[in-house]
């Protein structure tokens, strides 16, 4: 084997290795489609959804923890598909594991405190939503998480406005339009 | 460099495998199939003098109750691969 078939070795393994970033955009669309569902349901049925004091904090909690064991399961089973783990998806699936404990604690401290934590989960979402979107260096993401934060801080002043609606808003244009794009582009690829 | 080291990485599915392992954190057995283009037992034989030559890891553990085994690149794995590539090119460049 020459010199020159050895460099041409090397290039060929080294270019099949691909970031594959279409889990990425079904976990976004998942989680888009899911909040904005459960949102839009406890908006239009408060009565089914408040029926009791605790009723909505369970619903809050139960039917995302359902989603988190689904995605994680889901997240498993794409990994063993893709055969590796590259060390940009590596650093996306642990920031996303941090924002899920990160979650987990608003929303427990919330409770907690009896205070709604729509804004602080969608604040904290927007900046992973940037971090993610600069890493991976997808626009759609990185831009979907700066127009999150701006509109969570914009409705931190201006609170008039229906915090589930408020959700629905902010999740569409920070996971679900992104999600989708990303979805699609790794798709067509 | 060492000779051992170059004369292991001489071998293409070797040297594939390195390569390939060099650009990811971790990898499964089908995948590193599919970049080699080798077969199951060739494959198994290369990776055997590979992880004896310290230069990979081999993980082996249990998912859903089967065996599942990784792959990744050692740090001597990776210093060798690294001395060898700058041997590589500054052939190319005499």
């Amino acid at each position: 084997m020459t010199k020159e078939e050895q460099l041409s070795i090397i290039n060929d393994a080294i270019r099949q290795t691909k970031n594959n970033l279409k889990p990425l955009g079904f976990n976004l669309v998942f989680w888009g489609v899911l909040i904005n569902f459960m949102s839009l349901f406890h908006y239009f049925f408060p009565s089914i959804v408040q029926f009791s004091y605790y009723s909505s904090t369970i619903y809050w909690v139960s039917i995302p923890l359902l989603g988190m064991i689904y995605t994680t399961y889901y997240n498993i089973n794409s990994g063993n598909k893709i055969g590796y783990e590259t060390q940009l998806s590596r650093v996306i699936r642990i920031i996303w594991g941090v924002f899920g404990i990160a979650w987990i604690s608003i929303v427990g401290i919330s409770v907690y405190s009896r205070i709604n934590p729509v804004q602080d989960v969608l604040f904290l979402l927007a900046l992973v939503l940037i971090m993610s979107g600069s890493i991976i260096k997808f626009k759609q993401v990185t831009l979907g998480g700066v127009g999150l934060l701006i509109f969570t801080l914009y409705n931190y002043y201006s609170p008039e406005i229906h915090l589930l609606l408020v959700n629905v808003i902010g999740i569409t244009f920070g996971m679900l339009i992104p999600g989708l794009a990303l979805y699609f582009q790794n798709k067509n690829e | 460099m060492n000779k051992e080291i170059e004369k292991l990485l001489f071998n293409p599915i070797r040297l594939k495998t390195v390569s390939f392992l060099m650009t990811v954190e971790t990898c499964n057995f089908k995948a590193l199939l599919d970049v080699t283009e080798s077969t199951k037992g060739n494959l198994s034989i290369q990776l055997k003098k590979l992880n004896e030559a310290d230069l990979i890891k081999i993980e082996k553990y249990f998912q859903k109750s089967y065996p599942t085994t990784d792959y990744s690149i050692t740090k001597k794995g990776r210093t060798s691969f690294e001395d060898f590539f700058k041997q590589l090119q500054s052939y190319k460049n005499e």
